[in-house]
């Protein structure tokens, strides 16, 4: 049994369908922003806002909607984005954030940006 | 292409500059402290993960009493080594360790489910639960070390360990050719949890070719 979150958290997901990219030993994030919304999901379920398999739950979803596009104007596998997806969603579902607060999060950065 | 990977620029930007908006919600709510990521992401990156393993087999390579307690008695010889607190929490209180050597192959496997100790490997790669690697390791290790570029012959002694609740085994390679003189610190940087499982050699450092990874990324 583990007995860190951390481990429990991970574990849970190897050999599953949201197992996260590895590489010797180690998670594989190939930019900040993958450990960041990595750790922020960890960080956020082992303080209780929200179960980690409810989360997972929604990963899973997530990345079973992007496995079922059509490959036409399909954007590039991505997990991490598949990943953050889910953390929104959960964090509404669990009440830490509401729906406008996130939509709010989307819209400034793509106001930023244009 | 070049149309393709602007648009995956944008991408990346988008979406750290949102998942940055989000923590920075997050902690001006009182939600999260500023430093939850690094502590939470801490655990794999500096107490329980691979850096252990491969420090324990770069003292073993140096010292020949220590490598002989580390076969006998795991858990003492890994006590006297001032590893991270907490490194020998869940799934590593009962790990032992085989030696490569002299004709002798070990390869470890898990045919239950994935018992692995991770306070030495860091996690496992996705294919070690994957039922073929498992039903193959055990029935055709041979076939299945030769596919990862390990040369195993006829006269190889090959030994497969099962790892379960009781007992998570790790491997201890043999030193590479080439590497006499060479400080704990550099050995450990050329050991690899591939090699610990068994599934890789640790290559010489003076080899031109780099470690295989192929095999194990993702």
């Amino acid at each position: 049994m583990f007995t860190r979150f951390e481990e429990y958290a991970a574990s849970s997901m190897l050999g599953q369908p949201d197992s996260p990219p590895r590489q010797q030993g180690k998670f594989l994030f190939d930019k900040p922003w993958e450990r960041d919304v990595f750790g922020l999901a960890l960080s956020l379920s082992k303080a209780g806002y929200f179960e980690w398999e409810a989360f997972r739950q929604n990963l899973i979803e997530s990345i079973a909607e992007w496995e079922d596009g059509y490959c036409a104007g399909q954007p590039r596998w991505d997990y991490y984005e598949r990943f953050f997806l889910a953390l929104k969603k959960t964090l509404v579902e669990a009440g830490v954030l509401s729906a406008a607060e996130i939509a709010a999060i989307d819209a400034a950065v793509v106001t930023v940006r244009a | 292409m070049s149309e393709l990977f602007k648009y995956d620029d944008e991408r990346e930007a988008a979406s750290a500059a949102k998942v940055r908006a989000l923590e920075a919600l997050l902690i001006e709510k009182g939600v999260l402290g500023s430093d939850s990521v690094d502590t939470v992401l801490g655990h794999f990156e500096t107490v329980a993960g691979p850096f252990n393993g491969a420090r324990i087999v770069a003292r073993a390579w140096v010292d020949p009493a220590f490598k002989q307690l580390l076969i006998e008695d795991t858990p003492k010889a890994i006590a006297t080594m001032a590893l991270p607190q907490g490194m020998d929490g869940a799934e590593g209180e009962h790990m032992a360790a085989v030696a490569n050597g002299d004709g002798v192959h070990n390869l470890i496997i898990c045919t239950l489910c994935s018992c692995y100790p991770w306070p030495v490997l860091g996690l496992p790669p996705y294919w070690y639960k994957d039922p073929v690697f498992r039903a193959r390791g055990v029935r055709e290790p041979r076939a299945v070390l030769r596919e990862f570029g390990v040369p195993v012959t006829a006269d190889t002694e090959v030994k497969v360990w099962d790892s379960s609740a009781q007992i998570r085994w790790f491997v201890v390679p043999e030193r590479p050719a080439g590497t006499d003189g060479m400080s704990e610190e550099a050995l450990a940087a050329l050991i690899t949890p591939e090699a610990m499982m068994g599934v890789a050699l640790v290559p010489s450092p003076s080899a031109t070719l780099p470690p295989s990874t192929s095999l194990a990324a993702g």
